[in-house]
């Protein structure tokens, strides 16, 4: 057989020589996952660096656990799933007081009618959003993200967070109403 | 039922949680209080764009972290894959058509870029990734032998330069393309090899460029 040991055909012939330890299929699945998970991690963290950090993080332990997820239909689930974890230990690495166990004071916000201003509407645009999101107490955020933006349900988010399903409907209301209130100071100072 | 009562519940409303006679109660006082009405419209409004908020992306610094602690994390794969490359380098097959010369060639360029590139981003290589195979020494490059590859080189090049005039076009874009390719490679190790230079895998990658060399040569000068 005169022919190369190395297979130069195409692109394939290289990845397969870079498939040795797998690498080149973990780049693939990181391409396909990687602002999913990025975009998990910075509206839970509200922060640029931690969020990078954590996607970090979340990439190198699925390398580690990788071969045992391998065609598994669930593995995005999972991964989303492992990159929540990922952003909970790291609260409480940094022993981010959550609320959730313990109600921190904040009354829920009421409205008082005479501050209504119906002529301010719409509160909303998605910078706005993202910023108000950020300015969320981690507790509040952590339900609120779970739940309107990534769309978990309550009782999902009672099992990842060991509380009760009725601590996070709370949460999540109380984490819309702020987010209400910090919209409308932005809207009312611009 | 007053605002408070309307406020407290607004959302299990939107979400569709209430229990029907609860969920009546709301939309009774709704009709008639603008202010829960403003409440309502705002927190739709908040779980709607929320629910469409684009996807972010990080920088690219954070693809080549997770990369190099990969590759920290698993150095005997990394040490692995030198050895395939270096073992597939030596055992190439030296009898080829025309196509394959310029084939050879080229995936010498392809595995000693792509081998630099990964030497450079992980861990230093450790002397005994090498010696495994070939029972490298940290003096594969002795000067003599570099001067004996070098001269037997120079040999080949006057032959082939004799016979060329005599050649087919594609012959000649072949040769020209697959000595381009060789040495780009040595002009690669030589540079890493100047930084480094009793890196045991530049140096045997910097010997097979030579071979590589070598062989083109030879398989040239026969036309
Ligand atoms: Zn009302």
């Amino acid at each position: 057989m005169a022919t190369n040991a190395i297979s130069i055909k195409s692109d394939a012939g290289l990845s397969a020589a870079l498939a040795g330890d797998s690498m080149s299929g973990f780049e693939e699945l990181y391409r396909k996952h990687y602002r999913r998970v990025y975009s998990i991690c910075l509206r839970m963290t509200g922060n640029v660096a931690e969020a990078e950090d954590l996607t970090q993080e979340v990439f190198i332990q699925l390398s580690r656990k990788i071969d045992s997820f391998r065609g598994e239909a669930a593995f995005t689930t999972w991964l989303h799933r492992l990159t929540v974890n990922q952003v909970l230990m790291h609260f409480r690495k940094r022993s981010v007081k959550s609320e959730l166990t313990t109600d921190d004071g904040e009354m829920p916000d009421s409205i008082d009618p005479d501050t209504i201003n119906p002529e301010a509407m719409p509160i909303i645009d998605r910078i706005a959003l993202e910023n108000a999101i950020a300015q969320l107490p981690p507790g509040y955020r952590t339900v609120f993200v779970l739940h309107d933006v990534e769309g978990y349900e309550h009782e999902e988010i009672a099992k990842i967070l060991s509380c009760s399903s009725g601590t996070s409907k709370s949460q999540l209301h109380k984490a819309r109403l702020k987010l209400r209130r910090l919209l409308k100071q932005r809207a009312e100072a611009a | 039922m007053v605002c408070n009562q309307c406020q407290e519940i607004i959302s299990d409303y939107i979400d569709g949680s209430l229990e029907l006679g609860e969920q009546v109660r709301v939309e009774r006082h709704l009709a008639d209080c603008e202010p829960c009405r403003a409440v309502r419209d705002d927190l739709l409004q908040i779980i709607h764009f929320s629910q469409k908020l684009p996807l972010q992306s990080p920088s690219g610094a954070v693809w080549a972290r997770i990369q190099s602690s990969i590759e920290a994390e698993r150095p005997a794969g990394l040490r692995f894959r030198f050895k395939v490359w270096i073992a597939r380098l030596r055992d190439r097959h030296f009898d080829m058509s025309i196509p394959q010369l310029a084939a050879g060639a080229l995936a010498l360029a392809i595995l000693v870029s792509v081998s630099l590139l990964a030497l450079r981003r992980g861990d230093p290589p450790s002397a005994d990734m090498a010696d495994g195979q070939a029972g490298l020494s940290t003096n594969l490059l002795s000067s003599t032998d570099l001067q004996q590859m070098e001269q037997r080189i120079n040999e080949l090049k006057e032959t082939v330069d004799q016979n060329k005039v005599a050649w087919t076009p594609e012959l000649r874009v072949t040769f020209d393309r697959s000595l381009l390719y060789v040495d780009q490679s040595l002009i690669e190790c030589r540079r890493e090899l100047g930084n480094n230079p009793a890196d045991p895998i530049s140096q045997e990658l910097m010997l097979n460029a030579y071979r590589e060399k070598m062989r083109v040569l030879e398989e040239f000068a026969r036309f």
